[in-house]
């Protein structure tokens, strides 16, 4: 048969008439839309059941109540718990992202040793070597917990020195310790009992202190009411957050505090508004009023209105010891809604500002912030989960991430009552990891392991008997039968609350403190310890304007 | 029975922290992406600041939380969508976005007046390893569609299956939280089933402090706002404020 | 064997003079080279996605939407001209009808690549046919255009197959001949779907009620600008023809089309240009008045923003639109070439400006009162590939004129359009 050129095209022409009513272009079609939304290269979230555990967040040491989703083995979602007393069910923005900060590019998996690769066991002899050689310093982020107790008794062991890197909520209670001999550790503010706070540009809705703590007390008692129930007065520079919110906001100049709270001294004793005692400000109304750019005026008819509404309090975001004077002069040191006492704890920390000198090594834990540089020409070991760049140690040792180690979790910083909790490592590293406490105690066991510590602090608390375990229902101590049982409800993650602590709290203010360089706490994310932030906080400072650039990597 | 999901948020209680935006993203497997911007980014909710546009002491700022507003009425974006892959859930109010119908056209991203909408520039992405931290159960959205807020409706999905579990026709109403009002520090978001007159948000939304932005384009948007400042309030009756400046992105 | 490789003489038309074939390919180069870059730039925004773009989740539409909408009003001429001719009866303008069909077609096929590459999802494309939703602009744009592409194929092909080299086949000739009965058909049917398509694309915006600079109330379930659109687009098609037919007279330095289907074209554009301008100034008062404050929108609001300031509301109406309809229609000008052209181009800006305004301008101002006016500077890859459509139209322009019978010119063999 002879096939012509116009067959072929007639055939073609068939051809492609009766494709079309076969399946084979549809489901071409319909393959090739289902491809476009399984290409193989998009990730794919984990299958299979989803598990809830309760734990404590370890970025900072607040501690938060963790709700965890895990799935796979892994943490897949954090909330918060409503039920824990002390974090109220909030978190802060970066604790919703931090479980994903296991996988973070700048996670830190290998030791180095100065930029190059090393392995753990040439840091153990190195530091065993320098350890044998000299002094050591040993810097804790958190004090107070198990770990904590196997850093000190190395130190003390060894005779080194054990030195605290304090938050600025810490900080801003340390001239109490000077002048009551009182522990700045052992201090809070009675913030649940106060009416009137004068906030001397404390971010006291913007990260300060415990996320779920001034924010829901400030929702509850503040928060769109015409007669609010807490007076906030926020003295800021620029309209903070805190000040957008607050019911009065004072326009102040920068680094001006301290002589507002002289101003606010002067302006209250010469209104007679507080009982005489104390040391009075050298400066006078009209020196602060040129200082803060207020009027004279201004400040006194301040001091009427603050004390209009008692208990009142006056907070700082850091050091600042004229402040601190203010709160004396108001009587609200040692009194209901003031500064109280947290525990009858004695024992004061040295602080790590200043320099470290005539040391062989500095040991800095994971729970120090990557912002903190040992001012030393000491070797460094330091341990972090991840690399914040920019490298503040001889030797970068890999901690574990975001709960991948099993800790305690003691007392929040400024918080007025003891609490304990647990947290379970409910993620487990794909590498090795020490803490800076297991470290330790392979090069000397008898520092004791945060095991055995925390062990013996459970039998301790359960001794004691007192304040109400916070888990699924709220115990009383007395109702706990067994060092097992309370140490069971804390690894399900609930928390321990002790009671009010009765021990006295006085402050003796000889003379108006000299003035100090004003600090600020400044940006939300100072508290927070670990060298990068979860990518997901993109969304709050790349993605959306609401905040500005931060201070640390992304 | 059918609901109508809504918020009213309380602006009044908004500290501008974030944590919504966070937890939001967190929980819709949302990407953080290094290349995005904040033009570019996947915001299913964003906090934007606004001023009373005074300086010095007199300025007032206010955070507001935008989502998809869940238009009811001629919802705009249901309507242009060339393929339907937008929908107003007829049980729940909840405008649904299918992103595998989506062709990515952006058409309903043009007609929404909240600028709601996202669309995923890039392919989905998350350093080595990372996807282990995927909420299960929500799919991640693949390169060249648009997405948007649905109201955490694979909560409202897991509410159902457990009350199907348990035998009740009605799902307990504290199972279905989306992320953002649970993360809320201050509860400043409140949820709630508008349809239900005894619901508090259904009550909360008739209340005089109550107002929706762009009401007046008569689409009825199911998220309201609340403030007891006038200046706040007037977001909702100003036009577009006069601000001459350029900003560049 | 050299000298056969480099002439393409079989291919031209007896009795046609087309330049050398060295010389065409020595014009076609550029352009090839700008295709080439801007095949490049598309490949690049299909395979990395669109962040190759600077278009954003604000400026959603970016330059994109303004060359389809620019290039498919430019474009109308061919179905207005096959309108005209087939339906009206207007036979004068035969001369011009293939030049229109291919500059439609160039203009259609170029607006759908171009949306292809646009879209986030091209292999989805089809689910607008799969599921459409009828209450949609789009879903109306999508059919017509695509019809409509078909349908000028279909009218291109009998123009192909004018070429000698095709007519060699036997079975071509038949199937060109079945093809010439159905062009009048053809072109009814394109002009209906064309009108919808043109209105489309204008309702496309005017119905964007969260746009309140651009919505518009209109008639039945159409915006004003739905009609408008319509108008404007068979105003400035017959302009963009004379301006295409005048450039390629210029280079190639040849007459192509009497005087008379200039003046002709000038004045049904310039007729239509008049009532597009008073139909648009109504409709301009009528939002000024009425749907912008009843939205709550005071409308000067929107014009405050530079450099969208009122000027470009006056260039619009009046500089591009009355000024250059008075141009195209008093024969004073119309039959002066220089003013013609001008005219022609300032028509044709005149839809440009008004499609810019529509799309650029709409996304640039804010909605909500604490929005900020943005700015969008397209991206080398938009701009590259805007410019390959431009190369592309050139390229298939150039070939089309080498090859087939673009003009019904004095040679009498080439006026039978309708096929005899």
């Amino acid at each position: 048969m002879k096939v012509t050129r116009r067959d072929l095209l007639v055939w073609s022409a068939g051809a492609a008439a009766g494709l079309v009513v076969t399946p084979v272009p549809w489901k071409i079609l319909d393959d090739v839309s289902i491809w476009s939304q399984n290409w193989p290269w998009i990730p794919q979230p984990a299958k299979g059941p989803v598990e809830v555990k309760q734990s404590a967040c370890t970025l900072c040491p607040n501690g938060c109540g963790l709700r965890v989703r895990m799935a796979g083995g892994c943490p897949v979602g954090l909330s918060g718990v409503n039920t824990n007393p002390v974090s109220r069910g909030a978190l802060c923005p970066l604790g919703f992202g931090a479980h994903q900060l296991n996988w973070h590019p700048r996670r830190l998996r290998n030791v180095k040793h100065r930029g190059n690769i090393s392995s753990w066991s040439e840091a153990s002899a190195a530091f065993a070597k320098a350890a044998r050689e000299g002094p050591i310093v040993i810097v804790d982020g958190h004090p107070g917990r198990s770990a904590s107790s196997v850093l000190e008794n190395f130190a003390e062991k060894w005779g080194g020195g054990y030195r605290v890197a304090m938050g600025p909520e810490t900080r801003s209670l340390a001239p109490y310790e000077l002048w009551s001999g009182v522990p700045a550790t052992s201090l809070g503010y009675d913030l649940e009992n106060t009416q009137t706070i004068v906030s001397f540009g404390a971010p006291l809705l913007d990260g300060w202190g415990i996320p779920g703590r001034f924010p829901r007390l400030w929702a509850e008692r503040a928060a769109s009411m015409n007669d609010p129930q807490l007076r906030i007065v926020q003295a800021d520079p620029s309209l903070s957050r805190t000040a957008a919110r607050a019911w009065q906001w004072l326009q102040v100049r920068e680094g001006s505090e301290s002589a507002l709270a002289a101003g606010l001294v002067r302006a209250l004793l010469e209104q007679n508004l507080v009982p005489a005692h104390g040391a009075i400000p050298l400066a006078t109304i009209s020196e602060a009023a040129n200082e803060t750019g207020l009027s004279a005026d201004r400040i006194r008819e301040l001091a009427r209105t603050i004390v209009a509404k008692p208990p009142v309090l006056a907070v700082s975001p850091d050091f600042n010891p004229a402040v601190a004077a203010l709160n004396v002069v108001l009587g609200a040191v040692g009194a209901r809604g003031g500064i109280v006492r947290s525990s009858d704890r004695t024992k004061k920390y040295s602080s790590v500002a200043g320099a470290i000198s005539n040391v062989r090594a500095v040991v800095i834990d994971s729970s120090v912030p990557w912002d903190f540089a040992a001012k030393s020409d000491a070797e460094v070991f330091r341990f972090a989960a991840w690399d914040g760049g920019s490298s503040k140690g001889d030797w970068l040792l890999p901690a574990p991430g975001f709960l991948e180690e099993s800790t305690d979790i003691s007392t929040p910083p400024a918080y007025p009552v003891e609490t304990y909790a647990v947290a379970a490592n409910l993620a487990k590293p794909t590498f090795e990891v020490q803490t800076a406490a297991r470290f330790l105690a392979n090069l000397d066991a008898s520092a004791g392991t945060p095991e055995t510590i925390l062990h013996s602090r459970c039998e301790q608390l359960f001794r004691s008997r007192s304040g109400t375990l916070y888990g699924q229902t709220i115990t009383p101590m007395t109702e706990i039968a067994s060092t097992q049982e309370l140490e069971k409800h804390l690894w399900d993650g609930a928390v321990w609350v002790g009671e009010r602590c009765s021990a006295k709290l006085a402050c003796e203010l000889k003379e108006w403190p000299s003035a100090s360089p004003s600090s600020r706490a400044g940006n939300w994310t100072q508290p927070w310890l670990a060298p990068v932030l979860p990518p997901l906080a993109s969304k709050l400072y790349i993605e959306s304007n609401l905040r500005g650039t931060p201070g640390r990597t992304v | 029975m059918s609901a109508r999901y809504g918020m009213v948020i309380d602006l009044d209680r908004c500290i501008g922290c974030g944590s919504c935006m966070v937890a939001c993203a967190a929980e819709n497997n949302v990407p953080a992406l290094q290349q995005a911007t904040v033009r570019t980014g996947l915001t299913p909710i964003v906090v934007r600041t606004v001023s009373n546009g005074q300086e010095g002491a007199a300025r007032r700022e206010t955070f507001i939380p935008i989502m998809c507003m869940h238009c009811e009425h001629d919802t705009p974006c249901v309507k242009v969508c060339p393929q339907q892959a937008v929908e107003v859930d007829r049980a729940t109010g909840i405008v649904m976005q299918m992103p595998q119908r989506c062709l990515g056209c952006r058409y309903c991203m043009t007609a929404c007046p909240y600028h709601a909408r996202y669309f995923n520039w890039w392919d989905p992405a998350w350093p080595a390893g990372m996807e282990k931290s995927l909420n299960p159960g929500i799919a991640v959205r693949m390169r060249g569609v648009v997405e948007k807020c649905n109201l955490c409706h694979a909560r409202l999905h897991t509410a159902k299956e457990k009350a199907a579990a348990a035998a009740k026709r009605e799902i307990d109403p504290t199972d279905y939280v989306p992320a953002c009002v649970e993360a809320c520090p201050t509860s400043a978001i409140h949820f709630g089933n508008l349809a239900d007159a005894n619901d508090p948000v259904a009550k909360e939304s008739r209340s005089p402090e109550a107002f929706r932005l762009l009401a007046r384009l008569g689409t009825e948007p199911k998220v309201y706002y609340k403030s007891k400042e006038a200046w706040v309030r007037d977001l909702a009756e100003t036009n577009s404020a006069p601000r001459p400046e350029v900003k560049h992105g | 064997m050299a000298s056969r490789v480099l002439t393409d003489s079989r291919w031209i038309a007896r009795g046609e003079s087309r330049t050398s074939f060295s010389r065409f390919l020595l014009w076609l180069a550029p352009w090839t080279a700008l295709l080439l870059v801007g095949i490049y730039a598309a490949f690049l925004c299909l395979y990395h996605g669109l962040n190759q773009t600077n278009m954003d989740n604000r400026f959603a539409f970016g330059l994109w939407i303004f060359l389809d909408l620019g290039i498919i009003a430019l474009g109308a001429g061919a179905f207005f001209t096959g309108f005209l001719v087939y339906i009206l009866k207007r036979v004068e303008l035969k001369p011009i009808l293939n030049t229109a069909v291919v500059v439609g077609f160039i203009c259609y096929s170029g607006a759908v690549a171009i949306l292809m590459i646009d879209v986030g999802q091209p292999l989805r494309a089809w689910f607008t046919f799969w599921h459409p939703n009828t209450h949609s602009m789009l879903t109306e744009v999508t059919f017509c255009i695509s019809c409509y592409l078909l349908v000028l194929c279909l009218e291109y092909i009998p123009i192909l197959l004018r070429n000698p080299q095709l007519r060699r086949l036997p079975s071509f000739l038949v199937f060109d001949h079945q093809l010439h009965r159905l062009i009048p058909v053809l072109a009814a049917v394109g002009a209906m779907l064309s009108f919808f398509h043109q209105g489309s694309l204008g309702g496309l915006y005017g119905v964007l009620r969260g746009r309140p600079f651009a919505f518009r109330s209109g008639i039945l379930i159409w915006p004003s600008t739905f009609f408008l659109f319509i108008l404007s687009a068979i105003a400035s098609g017959p302009s963009f023809l004379m301006l295409v037919t005048a450039a390629v007279e210029k280079i190639t330095g040849r007459k192509l089309v009497a005087n008379e289907i200039f003046r002709r074209l000038a004045l049904i554009s310039g007729v239509l240009l008049g009532i597009y301008v008073a139909a648009k100034s109504i409709d301009t008062l009528i939002w000024l008045n009425i749907t912008s404050p009843s939205e709550g929108f005071a409308p000067w609001q929107f014009y405050i923003h530079k450099p969208f300031g009122t000027p470009i509301l006056f260039a619009e109406i009046v500089l591009f639109g009355l000024l250059p309809a008075f141009l195209l229609t008093f024969r004073a000008t119309a039959s002066r070439r220089g003013w013609l052209l001008c005219a022609a181009a300032m028509a044709c800006a005149g839809v440009l400006l008004n499609r810019f305004v529509l799309t650029v301008q709409t996304l640039a101002l804010p909605t909500l009162p604490f929005d900020d006016f943005l700015q969008y500077t397209p991206s080398w890859q938009e701009v590259a590939s805007f410019a390959g459509v431009i190369a592309y139209g050139v390229i298939v322009y150039s070939l089309s004129y080498r090859y087939l019978p673009m003009f019904g010119s004095s040679k009498g063999e080439h006026a039978d359009v309708s096929g005899n």
